[in-house]
């Protein structure tokens, strides 16, 4: 028995021991594993922080989500219409094969086309016909002006992939293979568990840094502090525990990552139904609700209250602005009384069955009672949320918006009178700021875009079809080994740049 | 034997068929939508309508239904919504984990439990007795994950020599086998005690004693090998249990097992492999209870004599 034990406690010895993987490995962990490394596939964010290392796209965004060239070197309108880009020459993908305007026009056919029934088609709603002009300058032309036109170039739902890869892989593209021009090429995938990438020697920016870079799937929250803490992965990119995130910070033994994310919670109201076709019941929702108290209490203190329709980090907010209906419940009574609804009135708040949602649906509850509004909450099935609101719900409901970066993703779908039926849940035309909305997109003066939005954002909080809630922030956390990440507030971040010492 | 073997193999043909519809039917009537959930918020009706059309899902259901059966007896459990990956290949990938954790854990359930109740009724009635019982008592009523967590912070924080996560060598699966096996381990002891207690009164057992055989072999021949009945009984029951509470296990060591891949599948209404999962697990569960049955027949003499019989 002692000599067991010896044994045991050798092993277990010996297991503490063991050498650490190589220093030029990054192990990132996420909270799922991917589903697919076909871009034009798939439409979860773990899997397109993954692809983002692995393909390029024509432009990129920095951290700050303005415009970077990525393959295209530049780009021109020789009309209102047309974009001209003119690529880098020498780019090859991982399999060898020359970038040439041809392979990036197969790419975003690939994306049109009804049979990929690819999510990221909406993004190319407006692209009318792709031409490769010669080997290096591709010429896009849109079916109306539209200015937005390169924010969604940089989606990582336009990514560029190799024609001959996804020929010869068929229906197994995105699983057994996947190949981009990125600087990491796809090594293997351990499906539910982990995929990884290795180093490109020859993209086109040069080498990177590091060689190996391992994505882990880890649901559960514990697990993945656990696994920072022990050094089992080196670096959490986002969607790090909120709770946990002031300890981790206060410890000292990690670096912190803090950006607000594009993203923002709100509680939309069907304004078909009365008394929300009131405007003065929307404004005095907005007064009623403590949004700073519910940032506190949800997000413990990570984010802000909403000042409007965007996120601060998407393009096109407008930097004026304050936060929008700051917690007044006098004068949300007021404006119930000047309503014709003094003793408030009965609604029902629907939110699927996330924690986060359902706490804030069921604060919203507790202070619309302040002023006498009788809310209950009913909690839906997601999906079945999403189709619910769209045909129209018969009440308020809790939804999150983030758009694509440019100010036209994030108001254009959930306001425009055109999208009433499927993004517009609100089922609310505001002909002025359709208007707007359409002006802005067909501005291709950026300076003049900027004040159309600005236009945009404040007719949309005066007609608030909705109660402006909460702007979230991304939090995530690294060892010191590792340098120069960045946090994107889209939550994908390249990697290329980032180091880690021994 | 053998007859009785395949006899009992073809009655899990009928099973397996009821559980195809049940489980075909709950996927399809629940609320939700596959392409709403893959397309998200932002999309239009236009597109749903042309993803729907790309699943198939616009098809009637019976024909959806005989569509899935077709390709399931040729054993093609279609393709996964969300990865496009073939399910049987996915189901294959993620089965090995799965087992190895229910075999480990059931393996750990019998190693521990039964020594611990055999403990317990031979010293009745002492502080043996009452830690072991003590023991059986805190591993059947501590929530599962909760041990996890525990031991997690215990050998990957505070004695850092285990991985809290991941699949890649024998360490990662210490912890994952101790919290699944738990719960079978502490229902194994008390059962293992409770039929002991009763064996050792029998008279056949005072019989042996009176004849002078020594306690060792009273143990082994007399009072276990009847003892063992309904402990198989339990296990069996609990293997099929252990399969289905491999999900949270699975899930906070972030193992990829199959368990993990039917509740993403399910979050993300992934029908194709929703279906194909359950009607995998329900064929393991089938198997475990008729190799628990055959296993009866080793143990026990009487049930021998019938299949014989039966003959």
């Amino acid at each position: 028995m002692k000599k067991f034990l010896l044994i045991a406690l050798a092993l277990l010895a010996a297991a503490a021991f063991a050498l650490p993987a190589s220093a030029a490995e990054l192990r990132i962990a996420q909270v799922a594993d991917i589903s697919s490394l076909d871009p034009h596939k798939v439409s979860d964010v773990y899997s397109a922080n993954v692809i983002r290392q692995i393909y390029s796209n024509i432009v990129q965004v920095d951290e700050h989500m303005e415009i970077i060239p990525d393959l295209a070197e530049s780009w021109e309108n020789p009309d209102d219409l047309t974009w001209i880009f003119h690529l880098r020459k020498g780019v090859t993908f991982h399999n060898g094969d020359p970038l040439t305007a041809a392979a990036v026009k197969f790419s975003l056919e690939r994306i049109k086309d009804p049979a990929t029934a690819s999510p990221g088609a909406t993004h190319l709603r407006e692209v009318a016909s792709v031409e490769a002009v010669d080997e290096h300058t591709l010429k896009l032309v849109t079916k109306r002006p539209f200015a937005p036109m390169l924010m969604s170039l940089t989606r990582y739902e336009t990514a560029v992939v190799s024609e001959r890869a996804v020929k010869e892989a068929g229906a197994d593209y995105g699983s057994k293979a996947a190949v981009g021009t990125g600087p990491f090429k796809f090594a293997s995938w351990s499906r539910g568990d982990k995929v990884t990438l290795e180093k490109f020697d020859a993209y086109f920016r040069g080498p990177a840094p590091i060689d190996t870079v391992v994505y882990r799937g880890i649901p559960e929250d514990a697990t993945r502090l656990v696994e920072l803490e022990s050094g089992g992965v080196d670096l959490i990119p986002g969607n790090f525990p909120n709770q946990d995130f002031a300890l981790i910070k206060e410890s000292g033994k990690f670096l912190t990552y803090q950006t607000p994310a594009m993203s923002t919670l709100y509680m939309g109201l069907n304004t078909e139904i009365k008394p929300f076709d009131n405007r003065l019941v929307r404004q005095a929702m907005n007064y009623a609700v403590d949004k700073q108290a519910i940032v506190d209490a949800i997000y413990f203190g990570f984010g802000a209250p909403a000042k409007g329709p965007l996120s601060p980090v998407i393009w096109g907010f407008d930097p004026a602005r304050e936060p929008a209906y700051p917690y007044n419940p006098a004068k949300a009574k007021e404006l119930l009384k000047e309503a014709g609804f003094p003793d408030g009135f009965d609604m029902t708040i629907f939110s699927d069955n996330r924690t986060e949602r359902r706490s804030a649906a069921e604060l919203i509850q507790a202070y619309l009672s302040e002023v006498g509004i009788r809310a209950q909450v009913e909690l839906m099935e997601w999906s079945a949320l999403l189709s619910t609101s769209a045909k129209g719900i018969g009440g308020a409901f809790m939804l999150g918006w983030t758009g694509t970066g440019d100010a036209d993703g994030g108001m254009t779908p959930i306001y425009h009178t055109a999208n009433i039926g499927s993004s517009n849940r609100f089922r609310h035309s505001i002909p002025a700021l359709d208007a707007l909305l359409e002006k802005g997109a067909a501005t291709l003066d950026q300076a003049e875009r900027r004040k159309i939005y600005a236009e945009a954002q404040q007719l949309a909080v005066e007609e608030c079809p909705l109660v402006f809630m909460i702007s979230q922030e991304l939090l995530g956390a690294s060892s010191k080994k590792v340098q120069g990440f960045k946090l994107y507030p889209n939550m994908i971040t390249p990697l290329y740049g980032v180091t880690v010492s021994e | 034997m053998l007859r009785y073997f395949f006899k009992r193999l073809m009655f899990l043909v009928p099973v397996l068929f009821g559980v195809s519809i049940l489980i075909f039917s709950i996927v399809h009537l629940a609320p939700g939508d596959p392409a709403e959930v893959m397309l998200g918020p932002a999309a239009t009706q236009e597109d749903i309508a042309n993803l729907r059309e790309q699943l198939g899902l616009t098809k009637p259901l019976y024909v959806q239904y005989g569509i899935f059966l077709g390709n399931a007896l040729k054993g093609d459990l279609g393709r996964s919504i969300k990865s496009n990956a073939p399910v049987m290949e996915e189901i294959m990938e993620r089965f090995p984990a799965t087992l190895t954790l229910a075999l480990l854990g059931m393996t750990f359930a019998i190693v521990v439990g039964l020594p611990l109740g055999i403990l317990a009724a031979l010293k009745q009635n002492t502080w043996v007795d009452a830690l072991c019982s003590f023991l059986a008592l805190v591993g059947f009523s501590i929530p599962n994950f909760w041990i996890a967590l525990m031991l997690m912070l215990l050998l990957s924080i505070y004695i850092p020599i285990l991985p809290s996560s991941g699949f890649d060598s024998w360490k990662n699966l210490i912890m994952p086998t101790i919290v699944l096996g738990i719960q079978t381990m502490a229902v194994i002891a008390r059962m293992t005690r409770s039929s002991m207690l009763e064996v050792i009164r029998q008279d056949y057992v005072r019989t042996a004693k009176a004849k002078g055989i020594s306690d060792r072999l009273v143990l082994t021949r007399h009072i276990l090998s009847n003892v063992m009945i309904p402990v198989v009984t339990i296990a069996g029951l609990y293997f099929g249990h252990q399969l289905g509470g491999v999900v949270i296990t699975e899930t906070v060591f972030s193992i990829p097992g199959l368990g993990r891949l039917i509740v993403d599948a399910i979050r993300a209404q992934d029908y194709p492999v929703v279906q194909g999962g359950v009607l995998f697990f329900a064929f393991c569960v089938g198997i475990v209870n008729l190799l628990v049955d055959l296993l009866y027949a080793v143990l026990d003499p009487r049930i021998k004599a019938q299949y014989r019989a039966a003959k």
